[in-house]
């Protein structure tokens, strides 16, 4: 099990801008992969292909053994909720909710909202928010609401979690507690973890570093 | 998502409360005006139906036309003929040709409640001093009873005092103020040909509508006999089962005989088609308001779906699909439709029943207690709640569309 992605290009717009160059690479169940390079150089849009949020233009991804864009509407969304978590460079907390909803938000696709209560309200306690899961989101701080999104990315389980410069808005402390926990997930519960980083510190953290310049993969390891 | 949706509508208070009251404004106007409206209607078809016969048999009056007796004078002998003086007069009949053959027909057709034929003649009365002409009806009374309702609107005496002929006559509430006469005083009733005929009034009536109240009964045979048309009658009137069908009915007799058939509707065109002005007045004023108010959710949508971009985005990261956003933002005009039309229709249920049981008008025997009459049918609170949903809902298709369409890769590139 795991995600394989061969021969991926990706362009944009007309004339065609080639902004994902023949890329092949696998990412193995519990692995932690931090993908790094310039800015513009197409990791979003990577991860973005890689986790079925995006297509490509040619080139097929496979997760667990299916390919993407094989899949039916309907396989694909339950497959997001189930199997995948994001987090983004901002919190994306929808602001009429309270923490402990925002973070079960997820749970209610498929009705699952009591049956997840008590996992989200450990993952909140877990992540230092025990006191402050009826709180609103504008009453947090941008560590603290990255922080919820990690629950709420989390809250279902998921197999993978992808993460686009989770870091990226915030400031060192916070940062590196978003880090922290995001190491401890991929090492207690075996989430394979794909992050989207600028920061060299955190990708020697990880596992594996993608290396990507020009939409292409220079080093891989 | 429709737990979303509501937190959406509460968090935005005062766009919800002004796009509901569009909706509840919409819903009790139309429930208020169709009431008042319909009420009307409906109690001026009573009248009409009740008052008068629903169809009748009338003889046939038609005129000379201008070259009509070109033949009877000169044969076919000149190419044109110059009248120095146009011949002109009606022809046709002034009574029913066959009124037994009628009869038989009427009293065989199971749609026919009752029928009552009448004499009626155009007559001078006279009163000491006072002249004043009227129209004098001479009925059988206990056929007319069945027929219209003018012998249940006595002052005084009874209706059937005119059974036993005799020269007795019962006048209309307006008539006799207008003859200034009395009950049991002597009235010289001319028909223009013959010697004047006295007449005791036995009775007087009031039915509120003054044309009625201009006419005068009397017993058929008297009238016949002093008109000199013994055994004649000018019309037959007819009382249907079901009056909605008295149209119908009319044309396929006119076709058995040569005698005009009018039902209640034909007579009465001029008032229908102020009840179908009054609908189209109806259905443009629901319509605009209710146009105003799915503007304004139209608006108040838009607005929201281009808010809230960014949930939409980690909405669909989330594994909701394109159907669920759709959902997300329809509901919401939905559920203001929805709660706008229920207070609607309650609060124009109650504006009806307050407009019930207020007294504005005369009282008068078809309305004894003044009271506006307000329909309550429950056809117009499913046509209110139709419109009222019907409008919301279109008015959200478009933003909730627009929101279903939006990806989350084109929100999170752009950092929202
Ligand atoms: N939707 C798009 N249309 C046109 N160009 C795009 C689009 N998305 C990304 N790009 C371009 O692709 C390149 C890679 O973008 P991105 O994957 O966001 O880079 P990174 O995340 O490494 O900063 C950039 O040059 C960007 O301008
Ligand atoms: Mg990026």
């Amino acid at each position: 099990m795991s995600i394989i992605a061969t021969n991926i290009n990706k362009s944009f717009g007309d004339p065609p801008v080639h902004v994902l160059k023949d890329i092949s690479l696998e990412i193995k169940d519990g692995e932690f992969v931090a993908l790094t390079g310039r800015s513009g150089s197409g990791k979003s849009t990577l991860m973005y292909i890689l986790s079925s949020l995006d297509n490509p233009s040619t080139g097929t991804v496979e997760i667990s053994g299916k390919d993407i864009a094989k899949l039916s509407e309907e396989e694909i969304h339950r497959f997001r909720n189930e199997e995948l978590g994001f987090v983004f460079q901002a919190a994306y907390m929808i602001a009429e909710l309270s923490v402990i909803d925002n973070v079960l938000m997820p749970t209610m696709k498929f009705d699952q909202k009591e049956k997840r209560r008590s996992s989200a309200e450990h993952l909140l306690d877990e992540f230092g928010l025990k006191d402050k899961m009826k709180r609103f989101p504008r009453q947090l701080s941008g560590g603290e609401q990255q922080r919820v999104a990690i629950a709420r990315a989390l809250v279902m389980d998921p197999k993978y979690l992808f993460a686009d410069e989770p870091t990226g808005a915030l400031d060192t402390e916070s940062g590196d507690v978003v880090m922290n926990i995001i190491k401890e997930i991929n090492a207690k519960s075996k989430t394979t973890v794909l992050m989207v980083t600028h920061d060299p510190d955190f990708a020697r953290e990880a596992g594996r570093e993608i290396h990507l310049a020009d939409g292409a993969i220079i080093s891989n390891g | 998502m429709i737990f979303l949706a509501i937190q959406y509508l509460l968090e935005r208070r005062r766009q919800t409360i002004l796009t509901l009251l569009g909706v509840f404004f919409g819903t009790v106007a139309y429930v208020a005006v169709s009431g008042f409206f319909l009420g009307f209607q409906g109690y001026m078809v009573q009248q009409l139906v009740n008052n008068q016969a629903q169809i009748h048999i009338q003889a046939r009056e038609d005129f000379v036309t201008d070259h009509q007796l070109d033949n009877d004078f000169y044969g076919t002998k000149y190419a044109h003929i110059f009248w120095s003086s146009q011949p002109a007069r009606a022809v046709g009949y002034l009574e029913v040709q066959d009124p037994q053959a009628w009869y038989a027909r009427l009293a065989s057709d199971p749609r026919v409640v009752a029928y009552a034929p009448i004499m009626s003649a155009p007559v001078i009365m006279t009163l000491a001093s006072i002249v004043q002409s009227a129209n004098l009806i001479g009925c059988d009374p206990e056929l007319e009873s069945k027929v219209i309702s003018v012998p249940y609107f006595m002052v005084e005496g009874s209706f059937q005092d005119i059974a036993a002929g005799g020269n007795r006559i019962i006048l209309g509430e307006e008539l006799m103020k207008r003859l200034g006469a009395g009950m049991n005083q002597v009235i010289n009733v001319s028909v223009g040909k013959g010697a004047p005929a006295p007449f005791r009034v036995v009775g007087h009536f009031f039915s509120g509508s003054r044309g009625l109240d201009l006419q005068a009964y009397g017993n058929l045979g008297d009238v016949q006999r002093i008109n000199l048309t013994p055994n004649r009658v000018s019309e037959i009137g007819v009382r249907l089962k079901d009056y909605s069908q008295a149209n119908a009915i009319a044309t396929s007799w006119g076709k058995l005989a040569p005698e005009l058939i009018e039902s209640w509707d034909m007579q009465n065109l001029n008032i229908l088609s102020v009840f179908a002005i009054q609908t189209v007045l109806r259905f443009s004023m629901i319509f605009t308001v209710l146009i105003v108010a799915g503007f304004g959710i139209y608006n108040i949508l838009n607005m929201t779906v281009s808010q809230k971009r960014q949930d939409i985005a980690i909405l669909r990261s989330m594994g909701y699909d394109t159907f669920d956003i759709v959902m997300l933002f329809f509901s919401q005009g939905l559920i203001v439709g929805i709660v706008g039309a229920i207070l609607g229709l309650i609060v124009g249920y109650l504006t009806c029943l307050y407009l019930q049981s207020v007294s504005f008008m005369n009282v008068t025997p078809t309305n004894p207690t003044g009271h506006l009459h307000i329909s309550l049918s429950y056809s117009i609170y499913i046509q209110a709640t139709f419109m009222s949903i019907f409008s919301a809902s279109l008015a959200s298709i478009l933003p909730a569309r627009a929101a279903g369409k939006l990806t989350p890769i084109e929100v999170i590139r752009q950092g929202g």
